[in-house]
């Protein structure tokens, strides 16, 4: 109970917060992004965390569901509303065709698997020009204002559905995190024999996390593509600033839990923007120096994440309120 | 009824025959000790058994299906499951969430938590039921290695070294327990190297010996065979226990 009221205070918290913001200004693009972010590193981290494969290719499914809502938008005139499950479709059948492969290997395997698939996803984009624009990118066509047209004038719309979508993934995760795929994911990560024995179809469960994880990966790339207005295949299949950033987020934030990514990126998102901000008109570069820099002393200073500082807060604010 | 049948089973691993057309039947509700030297074959035959190891020849079949080919999570949900000897939990988790997993083969979550509960119950762990796995002593864990088969629901159970590093009042606890389970109507195989005990609770004991099936009968009659006394060292068996 006392759970609930406390997830409902920091939902009514977030759904105001953009109303404080100037509209049409620099900081609520950065909680959009924050945002939307967040999210991707919560649908990493089904797999990444729950699954306990470090996925380096999300880039992959994320870049599938933004090209596929624009295209269909460009030449179908089809409202990114259905494109974005068309792109979760197509997500869903691009992660069952990178795991089944990819399922056996283990860690860096792994991550070094899933990170070429994201590549070649990035390759194909540049060079398919008739239906990708090639590496010249795509413009989502301005429609007239509508929510059935998914288009806006401001940003405050997009940052609300960022924020409807961050709490519908997390609240996927949790429902897979507690529900039994949650405890077969444990035993798979922990003993996969054992799993196999006690009659968990580990097969079965894996690919199952992959296609969720990817499904829901494509459906954030058509939001992504809504608000970016402009895309290329470098930025939405990008290894860098996609695929490990995501990961990225979750890990810092404490991977395998809910809040964990929400941290990562409340924390990952706004820094990285302040020091291209702040030095990017200084020295070309040294902001994404500052900004490892930083990564490093963080990950230094809290090894498994955000999360063990956010527990210890909320240890000392409940035990505050019991004595 | 016969409820496990091996037929001419053989695995060879490289230049070692770990299975040599090993051939026997287990009646409904026996339990059937498994003994042999170590390296003889015993956790090999059970790892075959149950589907982790695939036989380079010859079938096995449970109550009447065939198991050739079939994946350890299918040989678990037609009802036959095993114990791992170095204990293989998951170590991460709690005692409870081990064996409710286990539950998952046949009920929701909600009644697997009840049913973990239950066979925690059974093996005497239900006051360390939210201790991690992981903090439990051996003896303790192979306990939770027992719950957790017995929770998948099996027909056949097949126990290897449970009894391994349990003091004698334990000992005699675990043995109840195998007996309480075979009058539920189980059958069990049980690997164990403690001869006093095996020759107690067994209706019936296989002896293999380099992957080989040396002897098959009663306590009585494997003790006194003398190819079994020689496979261990010449000793009568008698004087091991």
């Amino acid at each position: 109970m006392k759970r609930w009221i406390a997830i409902a205070a920091v939902i009514a918290v977030a759904a105001v917060l953009p109303l404080l913001l100037n509209p049409t200004g620099y900081w609520i693009r950065i909680l959009t992004f924050t945002l939307l972010f967040a999210a991707m590193a919560q649908v990493w981290n089904i797999i990444g965390g729950l699954a306990n494969q470090t996925s380096l290719g999300h880039a992959a499914f994320f870049g599938i569901g933004a090209y596929t809502s624009t295209i269909l938008l460009l030449k179908f005139g089809l409202s990114p509303w259905i494109g974005m499950f068309a792109g979760g479709l197509l997500g869903g059948i691009a992660a069952l065709i990178i795991a089944v492969p990819t399922m056996r290997l283990q860690g860096h395997y792994f991550a070094l698997a899933t990170l070429a698939f994201g590549e070649v996803m990035r390759v194909i984009a540049n060079v398919w020009t008739p239906l990708t624009g090639g590496p010249g990118g795509l413009s989502v066509p301005f429609m007239p204002p509508s929510v059935a047209a998914y288009s806006f004038k401001q940003l405050l719309p997009h940052a609300y559905i960022a924020l409807i979508a961050l709490i519908v993934v997390t609240f996927i995760f949790e429902a897979i995190r507690r529900g039994a795929m949650g405890y077969r994911l444990r035993a798979i990560k922990e003993n996969a024999a054992a799993a196999e024995v006690i009659g968990i179809d580990t097969t079965k469960v894996k690919l199952q996390t992959a296609v969720i994880s990817g499904v829901l990966m494509a459906m954030l790339g058509t939001l992504y593509a809504q608000v970016a207005v402009f895309f290329d295949p470098d930025t939405v299949f990008s290894a860098a600033s996609i695929s490990i950033r995501v990961a990225l987020i979750a890990i810092l934030g404490g991977v395998g839990t809910a809040i964990g990514p929400i941290l990562g990126a409340l924390f990952i998102i706004p820094v990285e923007e302040l020091m291209n901000d702040l030095f990017s008109a200084s020295a070309a570069g040294l902001s994404q120096l500052i900004f490892g820099v930083i990564l490093i002393a963080v990950i230094l200073w809290r090894p498994r994440g955000f999360i063990t500082v956010f527990d210890a807060m909320v240890a000392r604010l409940s035990g505050r309120a019991g004595s | 009824m016969t409820i496990l049948d091996v037929r001419g089973l053989s695995k060879r691993f490289g230049g070692l025959q770990a299975l040599s057309d090993v051939t026997f039947s287990v009646p409904k509700g026996q339990i059937v000790g498994l003994i042999g030297p170590n390296g003889a074959g015993k956790t090999t035959f059970f790892s075959t058994l149950v589907g982790l190891i695939r036989p380079d020849s010859g079938s096995v079949t449970l109550d009447g299906t065939s198991l050739v080919g079939l994946k350890p999570h299918k040989v678990a949900a037609l009802g036959m499951t095993k114990t791992f000897q170095n204990v293989a939990l998951f170590a991460e988790s709690s005692v409870l969430d081990n064996v409710l997993t286990a539950g998952l083969l046949r009920h929701d979550v909600e009644t697997a938590r009840a049913e973990a509960l239950r066979c925690l119950d059974r093996v005497g762990l239900r006051s360390v039921a939210h201790k991690l796995a992981g903090n439990l002593s051996f003896p303790e864990r192979a306990r939770v290695e027992l719950a957790r088969a017995l929770c998948t629901g099996p027909k056949v159970l097949l126990l290897d070294e449970v009894m391994a590093a349990l003091n004698p009042v334990e000992m005699q606890e675990i043995m109840d327990l195998i007996r309480s389970l075979r009058d539920d109507g189980i059958t069990l195989l049980v690997v164990e190297h403690h001869m006093r005990a095996i020759m107690t609770i067994c209706d019936r004991i296989v002896v293999l010996n380099f992957g080989r099936l040396l002897a098959d009968g009663t306590p009585e009659q494997v003790a006194n065979d003398p190819q079994v006394v020689e496979a261990y060292l010449g000793r009568s068996m008698e004087a091991r226990a």
